[in-house]
């Protein structure tokens, strides 16, 4: 049976993800579809590489599930942040219900290693069909948040971190490339990133047979999910004035720079594993010590932590021992993780191998940020409650909103018109005050 | 066996103190040394050596054992130059102990462990901890880390008796930067007033959950307490609970409400009714993590009528007995493991 898979995501690094999730599942015979939720600043890159390599479309979650072909679909993989995951769910069991439409399975995953917040992030993904691991290591931290509590049933798949199918063996000699992986926010103070980039040009102007390339998270007039005051290309000046003549940025695609490159550095991202899919040995920036705050302690048994400062050169930064077969497994790169085990779980699912039914969400003593918690669920529910009428609802739903999003007047507003105890005065304050705009 | 614990922040120390009470009860010594955080909070039970000093010092020499609760910076400093002098004395350093004095879960467990690592005894709390470590040191060079589960040590935990107030009293733990703005108080504020008017038979008691200044005109803006004192016209059932310590007002609570601050355990594992706030949602920053097991989460719309609480809200005893409830002879495992590594 060949599966029709629908991704939706929006911000770059969801898409890359999809990406990522959508080229696997081809390979293993399964159709894609990748929905880009429109929004501004989203790397031409990124979404050029969707169009390339299958169907895309590009339309608002609500034209999205208004839209028939949905229908098409076996399962439907949502890569949205948290509160968007939660609503989208929600959107979606209500308009299928509306239209008398079956369910089909949601899925949501990760897109790339998860540093920090994980329970944060479980609390949102709770009620999907399946939520998408890394590895064993995610799948134990899952467990523990779940153990003893009433959602124990919540079913999860690990499906990995190889994102790339694997280079093959070429005979061509690497480059003697060094590429760093840069990331937004990790470190995120001034100081540090200036640190980094005189580490780097310190290794370039003792390697004058390497090149040593900043791979820029997005580029200057690019957005991604952290909001950032300083490009890396501002840092650069601000702490080299003009750097050795081997050290540039790149905006070339990562893949193609990781096929022809010796090394990969990084602080903390997921293109280490990208490095490892494509045969380029990757070295974990250790100088700033493993701090929580930078992601560096999911990397400490890795056997890839280097010190830039205390590399001689970038000959000696290349000789070091290979990833930890252990550590690999643990955090999920292992071939046995893959998206083949998705295809698995939905087919099982499909085929009625478990039981199907949705997670229950609402239990007494137990709140999770799934159960429509976002600010948006709460102020649609509570619409939904004044149209019937249900004025102590719609207060009840509003009043959480409102310790949500203090500064939101509209939502106080809205909140002053519903407690009105008098029937023409609330009639009058609902409809000078405004709703959600839907 | 003759023991020094040492911590500088207010919740190291008040941890401290509770361990060296039980310490004490099982026959050993213990010396409780640190700096105050300020000089009005100095106590004269404390030995008040500056932490470079007290790392450096002889004192050490006549302990078997230290304790180290102090935060990652000053934990950091402490080890490096405890070492560099015991060397230069020609002396091994004192066993050093050490371990989360907060009942922390998740990234913040992570944050806290990492500086600790590679002390010669990590004390934790319960099954979730050591799990957690686990996790973190598994094929790293830390991952012999020599541990131990004491239980809920680092808070009053101990069987109280029977002194509530004879009023209804609900106190509401006040985290004083939690929710971090100053409209999200003022808001959480008036609904705790809507609260108190809907329950005119019961007190309703803000109780600040970590000592505040004295003078409440420097009380942090994102405290309950500063937004009682700003209305004009509170409930005459809500009230301010003591300013400097937490313990009398939960000990006489009939039912304790609270975001996310560590003092919602105590009367739980008293077996008081307890609610933890989940109008936040499950919040890293917001202490949701830890209590997302606990089975005491509800809505404060959810709270009324306050009788109701009475005979509900009794958190999930495997959930307690994770955090480490269920270590009944803690201090007991510490000395065991303490006289093993002195040998």
């Amino acid at each position: 049976m060949t599966l029709k898979l629908l991704l939706v995501a929006d911000s770059d690094s969801q898409l890359l993800a999809c990406q990522a999730l959508a080229d696997a599942v081809r390979a293993l015979g399964g159709a894609v579809t990748v929905n880009a939720i429109p929004k501004p600043g989203t790397p031409a890159g990124v979404l050029g590489a969707l169009e390339r390599s299958g169907p895309l479309w590009a339309m608002s979650t609500t034209r999205l599930l208004a839209d028939p072909r949905l229908e098409g679909f076996d399962a439907i993989g949502v890569y949205l942040t948290g509160s968007k995951l939660a609503e989208f769910r929600s959107t979606y069991r209500l308009s299928r219900q509306r239209q008398r439409q079956p369910l089909r399975p949601l899925f949501c995953g990760f897109n790339g290693v998860v540093l920090e917040r994980f329970e944060e992030a479980i609390a949102w993904r709770l009620g999907y069909d399946l939520i998408c691991l890394n590895g064993p290591r995610d799948q134990a931290r899952l467990d523990l948040l779940l153990r003893h509590t009433p959602f124990q049933a919540q079913r999860s798949v690990i499906t990995g971190l190889a994102r790339n199918r694997p280079a093959p063996a070429s005979s061509k000699a690497r480059e003697r490339i060094l590429v760093f992986a840069e990331q937004v926010v990790m470190p995120a103070a001034p100081h540090e990133r200036r640190r980094l980039v005189q580490m780097l040009a310190r290794l370039s102007r003792r390697s004058p047979d390497w090149q040593v390339l900043i791979k820029p998270r997005v580029a200057a007039h690019e957005t991604t999910f952290h909001a950032v005051d300083t490009h890396i290309s501002a840092t650069l000046r601000e702490a080299l004035g003009s750097p050795p003549a081997n050290l540039q940025l790149s905006y070339e695609p990562l893949p193609q720079l990781l096929q022809r490159s010796r090394l990969l550095a990084t602080v903390s991202s997921t293109a280490l594993f990208d490095a490892l899919d494509f045969g380029c040995r990757p070295v974990v920036v250790a100088d700033f010590g493993l701090r929580q705050d930078l992601g560096t302690p999911f990397f400490a048994a890795s056997g890839l932590l280097r010190s830039l400062d205390a590399s001689e050169d970038l000959d000696a930064l290349e000789q070091g021992s290979d990833a930890d077969p252990a550590w690999l497994h643990w955090v999920g790169y292992h071939p046995e993780f893959s998206a083949a085990n998705l295809l698995r779980a939905l087919t099982d699912l499909a085929g009625g191998v478990h039981d199907s039914a949705p997670l229950q969400l609402s239990h007494p003593g137990y709140v999770v940020n799934a159960a429509d918690l976002s600010t948006n669920q709460l102020r649609r529910g509570a619409e939904a409650a004044i149209r019937c009428r249900d004025y102590d609802e719609a207060a009840r739903l509003l009043e959480i909103a409102q310790l949500h999003r203090p500064d939101n007047r509209n939502i106080g507003r809205r909140l002053a018109a519903v407690r009105q105890r008098n029937r023409l005065l609330r009639r009058l304050a609902l409809l000078v005050t405004p709703g959600l705009r839907a | 066996m003759k023991l020094a614990l040492i911590a500088g922040c207010v919740a190291g120390r008040r941890a401290c103190r509770l361990l060296s009470e039980a310490l004490h009860r099982c026959g050993s010594t213990v010396t409780l040394i640190g700096p105050a955080p300020d000089e009005a909070a100095a106590e004269p039970d404390w030995l008040p050596l500056p932490l470079p000093q007290l790392a450096a010092s002889e004192l050490l020499d006549h302990v078997d054992a230290v304790g180290v609760f102090l935060d990652g910076e000053s934990l950091r400093q402490f080890r490096q130059i405890h070492g560099q002098a015991a060397a230069l004395r020609g002396r091994s350093p004192r066993p050093l102990f050490s371990g989360p004095f907060r009942p922390l879960y998740g990234d913040e467990l992570a944050a806290d462990l990492l500086p600790r690592l590679g002390v010669d005894l990590l004390c934790l709390q319960g099954e979730a901890q050591l799990a957690e470590l686990n996790w973190l040191v598994q094929g790293t060079p830390q991952a012999q880390q020599a541990c131990e589960a004491i239980g809920l040590w680092c808070l009053p935990t101990a069987p109280i008796g029977h002194s509530i107030s004879q009023e209804p009293l609900l106190v509401v733990l006040d985290q004083p930067e939690i929710p971090p703005s100053p409209f999200a108080n003022g808001v959480l504020y008036e609904r705790l007033c809507a609260v108190a008017r809907a329950s005119p038979h019961w007190q309703v008691r803000l109780q600040c959950d970590q000592p505040l200044p004295p003078d409440p005109q420097q009380w942090p803006q994102t405290s309950l307490g500063w937004h009682h004192l700003q209305s004009s016209r509170p409930p005459a059932n809500l009230q301010l609970g003591d300013h400097a310590d937490p313990l009398p007002g939960l000990i006489q609570a009939g039912v304790c409400m609270g975001i996310g601050s560590d003092w919602l355990l105590p009367p739980m594992v008293w077996g008081k009714p307890t609610v933890v706030l989940g109008d936040y949602g499950i919040r890293t920053a917001f202490n949701g993590p830890l209590f997302f097991g606990s089975g005491v989460m509800r809505r404060l719309m959810d709270c009324l009528p306050l009788d109701a609480l009475l005979n509900s809200s009794r958190p999930d005893p495997t959930w307690l007995a994770w955090r480490g409830w269920s270590i009944a002879d803690g201090p007991q495992r510490l000395l065991r493991r303490l006289e093993a590594l002195i040998g």
